[in-house]
């Protein structure tokens, strides 16, 4: 292994550096403050691609100090690189729209720090070479984030959601420590690579124990179901804090199975629980998400469901697969956040051409039909490129059919004119073709680097099978939603997934979430 | 009996109806952001005077009328308000409380007000006895009810369409969990034990809560302020149902659901029961200012006195006559155009602009390009009676639909369950180009808009008809110039859901682009020139008419070259080159009020999706004069001023005077009065905070996670985060006619009378360009010797 030291080390350094300058300048209109800060976000953006140049040209590189439990190391690799060209850049995009959003502001210059420096924790994160790195920089990330929350920390719904986010979050961490203690004990090493290639050969108990703690520490940093209340009520942030959260904070907990997924696949029950638990959110956020009506809200409400499914793709072994979920996930959810603002002229622009052409029940039959068809085209046209395909692919292969068959539907309905058939059968396979082309990119980018796809025993076909139905059901459900969503049997249903099945409301119960505001 | 009679007697039945219906009446209307207009937020107090009102809103919403006596008393200090205007607000002050003499103003000056708090709800009463936060709660289950009630295309699962809100809200309520979870027990089998329909639901709610017919007006009122821009968005629904002489009950509905919750609580805590019938006991006192009141009024009377103090000294008298002008330019009397005709005129003085409001009086009802969707056009007060469209051709038009429907049928793919993790795997990495292509500020080419044209067009007499009856409203029966320019208004801003907020008012939030054009084409008809004679307009044989678009964002103006020029090509040329210069000298002084701007970088700022204060729309309105651009033209009026071209000796029978004062002055009295409540009640009267919105629905915001739709301008749009950009003043109306005219014009409208007669506007009476007199409550008038002695 080669001894240079990747420029991406330098970039928390850099963002705390730029970070510190508030101390000086926290207030209103903080003269060049808020260019600098777009300066050092978009510096670090530069140490990041530079680094990625660094991995490509002289290959992967640990580096570390100190010793024992203590270890502190930083990686680059194939994960780290991603993950910090990913997070510097849209770090620098939102750094840059808080330049002019946050303008006069009290605290203007205090945010820019905040967000700099959460920014820092979460680029160190993602480099995380050792136990205690990860466990270190996943408080400070929870910190940085707690106080942006706190931003109109008088408003008694700010500090509600921040004491929400603070207990899930660092409930996680509690359980993070827990865990990273039992992987000390279990395999003497807090190098994470080393834990890696130790869990090859089978994990001890303590191991166990450690990745079903993991299992719940994801859980609660990707929002999953039933402790997702946090991230639906962070609207009350500035939206630069909302992108940066669930474009770049959110993937922590993807982040950390990926990074551990040799351990976490050498315990098929943690993958079965990973399968499970992601599954179910993921269509119990897709579907509250269609009774939402609030911009951001329903925004949010898809993050939960888009990390689950994330979640489902770890657990299946697809690990490249989430890890470009993450990052066409992030990607998406920045800009759908930051373009928030435009929801009035989308809404206006869905209005124009006059009715929606609702689909029949044979057009979805035919739509799912035509929809299988494509997918073996295409999945056999790239099957040619790439060779065999899991069972585990396959099936995610098939709901990607399902999705691609909503769209096709919407061109079959008998009231749509021919052309608009054409043009969505075009956008259909356009998807399709864009689908298995990046999956075919991010395996071959990060599939050397990540566990091959385990092969399905009884029980992962079980839940193969159980996630096919569940995912079909909803699918066809959604295809034939207009004859039905207004019928009167529905809508007790429509009220209680409006409400998040109230999960929320129990959980402000439980913790005081109803009690009056203290006066401060 | 079989059947249940209601146990009321009729007389109370009545009075509490009719308190429900004069509580519904009392709170303004807001329209929908996808075209929205200013709406004077007292409309509803308009017909009693300001200390009243701000007693009244005291009582309801706990809002303030007036600034903080602190801002005032820096006014005074710093000599922008004089000891003479103190003491003409105190002497026109007709109230019995009104301090004594100036050194009891004073001295109210010098005693911090005390914040206006509002007579609790039984939810506020409740949460202070339990420590549960009953209010919060309401809001929160109303909330993601009426968003999803009122939603118009957001969600992709929506209420089943058709109901009532009442019946909506009862099946809603009935499933709805949350208020049991947080302790309200029985609350699901209290709504299902509720009265069907609305009016019963109050009759019951007023019997169980002890709410007598006196007590029942504010009180009333008072839930419906707690419901905030959701009131108001019903009170929209009427104020569209009356214009199409139907009514609608949602308002009504929401006042029942809200009395429902009541109820469940007063029954969940019966401690506060005695309380609660002494907040009753105090809805049921009449509402009367308190001397504070009182002085806060004559402060802020004393402060609209200081800006037409200087005002006045700015009008010194008219500016001699030109010879024909080589161009004209007619504008939106918006205060926006002042800047620019300003820095027009400053070119040439062969260069002559009008004032002139942006609908240019035609009643539009309009269907743009690619849509069947009918937008209106003119001022909210009318009714559309003029359709048009900008059509293309069938093949073009049907193109044009099924892209647009294939666009949304891929954002079901992306809304949709399941389909969206197949879009985000598709097409998440293309996002990565989109972001930077946004943050960089790359806007997308401006596509203009097919020429639009009247529907079935008109007969000759029709043409010739409306063309007449514009060209007088506008004064422009004679001197026409070779090239008159009509110009709408728009504005361009980025990622802004007030974006028609921005818009031509006039125009009900759209821009004043179809208005513009329409009325260019048809002045430029052969068949309208050939009737105008007839209707006593002669326009000369070389006059042609161009519409345009001012952009007041970027101050560039787009030019629509619909017709032939001929001839005229070189004229048009040199007007370019005059309006491109007068757009390098108005952004300058725009650029100088604006944060972080110079002229160089307006234009990207509207392509900024992160600019929340893009341009400063109409913050800073203070007066609207009609009288001839000779009486303004030599005076800088810093954009702060209506201006209305209008000449009365052209005015036959002040039939134009009587339009001005009942259209053009309403409507701009609703601009500058949301500016008004915007900026001295933004809690109750202001959209928010900007950067915690949350578009709602298609049609509002809510800020952060939900709760209350706001309404109103947002506090960036009048707050620079230092002060105030907008200076809270009432509009001074200056009319330059003879004073029996405009009294007379009064004395038929009382809805305008009441406009002035109860402070929430300012008369003064302007000849040969100066002030020449002020009206009085009662249509009366005094003579401008303390304006020009103070001057």
């Amino acid at each position: 292994m080669s001894t240079f030291i990747p420029f991406v080390q330098f970039a928390p350094l850099v963002l705390l550096g730029a970070a510190a300058f508030a101390l000086v300048r926290p207030g209103r209109r903080p003269g060049a403050y808020p260019a600098f800060a777009e300066a050092a976000a978009l510096a670090a953006l530069g140490l990041a691609l530079a680094s990625l140049i660094q991995l490509l040209v002289l290959g992967q590189r640990v580096t570390a100090v100190g010793a024992g439990p203590a270890l502190l190391a930083l990686r680059l690799d194939a994960v780290s690189a991603t993950m910090t060209v990913l997070v510097g850049f849209v770090g620098w995009i939102v750094v840059r729209y808080a330049r002019s959003y946050l303008d006069g502001e009290e605290q203007e210059g205090r945010f820019h720090g905040l967000m700099l420096a959460t920014l820092a924790a979460v680029l160190l994160l993602v480099q995380s070479g050792s136990l205690v790195v990860l466990a270190a920089s996943f408080v400070a990330v929870g910190a940085g984030l707690r106080r942006l929350l706190m931003f109109y920390g008088e408003r008694a719904e700010a500090r509600r959601a921040a004491t929400k986010f603070a207990l899930v979050w660092f409930g996680g961490d509690v359980l993070l420590v827990l865990a990273a203690a039992l992987l000390w004990v279990g395999f003497g090493t807090a190098d994470l690579g080393a834990i890696g290639a130790a869990a090859k050969g089978g994990l001890p108990l303590s191991a166990h124990i450690a990745v079903a703690l993991l299992v719940v520490v994801a859980a609660l940093k990707t929002a999953s179901f039933p402790l997702h209340g946090w991230i639906t009520e962070v609207m009350e942030a500035p939206t630069p804090v909302s992108a940066l959260l669930h474009a770049g904070i959110i993937n922590a907990g993807g982040f950390l199975m990926i990074r551990l997924a040799e351990l976490v696949q050498a315990s098929s029950g943690g993958m079965a629980a990973l399968v499970m638990l992601g599954g179910l959110t993921a269509l119990f956020g897709a579907v509250v998400m269609l009774t939402q009506s609030a911009a951001k809200t329903a925004l949010a409400w898809s993050t939960v469901s888009q990390m689950g499914f994330m979640l489902l793709q770890c657990g299946l072994g697809l690990w490249p697969l989430a890890l470009l979920h993450i990052v066409a996930h992030s990607l998406y959810k920045a800009h759908a956040f930051l373009a928030a603002g435009g929801a009035v002229e989308a809404v206006a622009s869905i209005r124009r051409p006059g009715p929606v052409a609702v689909p029949g029940g044979l057009a979805v039959a035919r739509s799912f039909a035509l929809a299988i068809v494509l997918y073996l085209a295409v999945a056999s046209l790239f099957g040619l490129v790439s060779g065999h395909k899991s069972a585990q692919a396959l099936a995610l292969g098939a709901i990607l059919v399902f999705g691609v068959a909503y769209l096709v539907a919407q061109g079959l309905a008998d009231a749509a004119p021919r052309e608009l058939t054409r043009r969505t059968a075009l956008a259909s396979l356009g998807a399709a073709v864009a689908y298995f082309g990046f999956h075919l990119i991010s395996g071959a980018i990060w599939g050397p680097y990540l566990p091959a796809v385990p092969t399905a025993g009884p029980l992962e076909w079980a839940l193969i099978i159980l996630a096919l139905l569940s995912f079909g059901l909803v699918a066809v459900a959604q295809a034939l939603f207009p004859l039905w969503a207004h019928h009167p049997a529905a809508a007790g249903l429509r009220v209680h997934l409006a409400n998040g099945l109230y999960l929320n409301a129990v959980l402000d119960r439980l913790i005081g979430g109803f009690r009056a505001a203290k006066a401060h | 009996m079989l059947l249940n009679q209601p146990q009321v007697a009729p007389a109370r039945y009545a009075a509490l109806i009719k308190a429900a219906e004069a509580a519904a009446r009392a709170i303004p209307p807001a329209f929908p952001l996808s075209a929205t207009v200013a709406v004077n937020p007292f409309l509803g107090q308009t017909g009693e005077d300001f200390a009243t009102a701000a007693a009244r809103l005291a009582r309801v919403a706990g809002v303030p009328l007036t600034r903080s006596r602190q801002d005032y008393a820096a006014k005074i200090a710093s000599g922008e308000i004089t000891v003479e205007d103190l003491s003409a607000a105190l002497a026109a002050s007709a109230s019995a409380l009104k301090p004594k003499d100036l050194a009891a103003l004073k001295a109210r000056l010098a005693t911090p007000e005390a914040a206006p708090v509002a007579l609790p709800t039984v939810a506020a009463l409740a949460a202070d006895a339990t420590g549960t936060d009953w209010p919060a709660l309401v809001e929160r289950c109303f909330g993601l009810w009426a968003a999803g009630h009122f939603d118009r295309g957001q969600a992709l699962w929506s209420p089943a369409p058709g109901r009532s809100a009442f019946s909506a809200w009862r099946d809603w309520a009935v499933h709805d969990l949350t208020p049991e979870i947080a302790g309200l027990k029985g609350f699901c089998a209290h709504v299902a034990d509720a009265p069907d329909t609305p009016e019963r639901a109050i009759l019951r709610a007023a019997d169980s809560l002890g709410i007598g017919e006196a007590a029942a007006e504010t009180l009333f009122h008072r839930l419906l302020s707690d419901l905030g821009g959701w009131a108001q968005h019903a009170r929209w629904l009427l104020w569209e149902a009356e214009l199409g002489e139907a009514t609608d009950t949602t308002i009504t509905d929401l006042l029942a659901i809200r009395l429902i919750f009541e109820e469940a609580l007063l029954a969940h805590v019966p401690a506060i029961a005695e309380r609660w019938q002494q907040i009753v006991a105090a809805h049921a006192a009449p509402v009367a200012a308190t001397p504070d009141q009182v002085a806060d009024a004559i402060l802020q009377d004393a402060a609209d006195r200081a800006h037409q103090r200087r005002l006045a000294a700015q009008l010194t008298g008219m500016a001699g006559a030109t010879a024909r002008p080589a161009v004209q330019a007619a504008f939106c009397i918006d205060v926006r155009s002042e800047v620019y005709r300003r820095a027009l005129e400053s070119l040439s003085p062969e260069i002559a602009t009008i004032g002139f409001a942006g609908f240019f009086g035609l009643p539009l009802a309009h269907r743009p390009h690619g849509t069947d969707e009918v937008a209106k056009h003119l001022p909210v007060l009318l009714k559309p009676a003029m359709f048009t469209c900008s059509h293309v051709s069938p093949e073009d038009e049907a193109t044009s639909r099924i892209g647009a429907r294939a666009t949304r049928a891929w954002g079901r793919f992306r809304q949709a369950a399941v389909s969206s993790f197949a879009f985000v795997e598709a097409s998440g990495p293309l996002y990565g180009a989109k972001l930077v292509k946004d943050a960089l500020g790359f806007g997308e080419a401006p596509k203009q808009n097919p020429r639009p044209r009247i529907d079935g067009g008109l007969t000759a007499e029709a043409k010739a008809a409306t063309g007449a009856a514009v060209l007088k409203a506008m004064s422009m029966t004679e001197g026409h110039a070779r090239l008159v320019l009509l110009f709408g208004h728009g504005a361009k801003v980025t990622n802004n859901p007030h974006e028609s907020a921005y818009h031509c008012g006039a125009c009900g939030g759209q821009t004043g682009e179809v208005s513009a054009r329409i009325l260019a084409d048809l002045l430029n008809d052969p068949e309208t020139r050939a009737g105008l004679p007839a209707h006593g307009i002669i326009l000369p044989e070389d006059t042609v008419f161009v519409a345009g678009l001012h952009e007041t964002t970027t101050d560039t103006i787009t030019l629509y070259r619909d017709m032939e020029l001929g001839g005229h090509v070189a004229d048009l040329v040199r007007a370019e080159a005059w309006l491109s210069e007068a757009t390098r000298i108005t952004r300058a002084e725009r650029a100088k009020r604006l944060p972080r701007a110079h002229a160089e970088t307006i234009a990207q700022r509207a392509l900024d999706w992160a600019e929340l204060r893009p341009e400063w729309g109409l913050a800073g309105c203070a007066a609207f004069i009609a009288a001839p651009r000779a009486v303004t033209a030599t005076t800088d009026l810093g954009g702060r001023a209506f201006l209305h071209s209008y000449d009365w000796e052209a005015d036959e029978g002040f039939a134009t005077l009587e339009l001005i004062l009942t259209a053009p002055v309403v409507v701009a009295s609703w601009i500058s009065l949301q500016y008004y409540g915007s900026s001295v009640a933004p809690d109750m009267f202001g959209g928010g905070n900007k950067l915690i919105h949350n578009v709602v629905g298609g049609f509002g915001v809510v800020q952060g996670n939900g709760g209350v739709l706001r309404t109103g301008l947002p506090w960036q749009a009048v707050h620079d985060g230092e002060s105030l950009a907008h200076e809270p003043l009432r509009l001074t109306v200056m009319i330059d006619a003879p004073q029996e005219a405009i009294t007379a014009i009064l004395d038929k409208h009382a809805g305008v009378r009441q406009l002035f007669d109860n402070g929430w506007l300012h008369l003064l009476r302007l000849e040969n360009g100066k002030v020449a007199g002020r009206y009085r409550p009662g249509l009366a008038w005094e003579g401008a010797t303390p304006l020009r002695s103070a001057a």
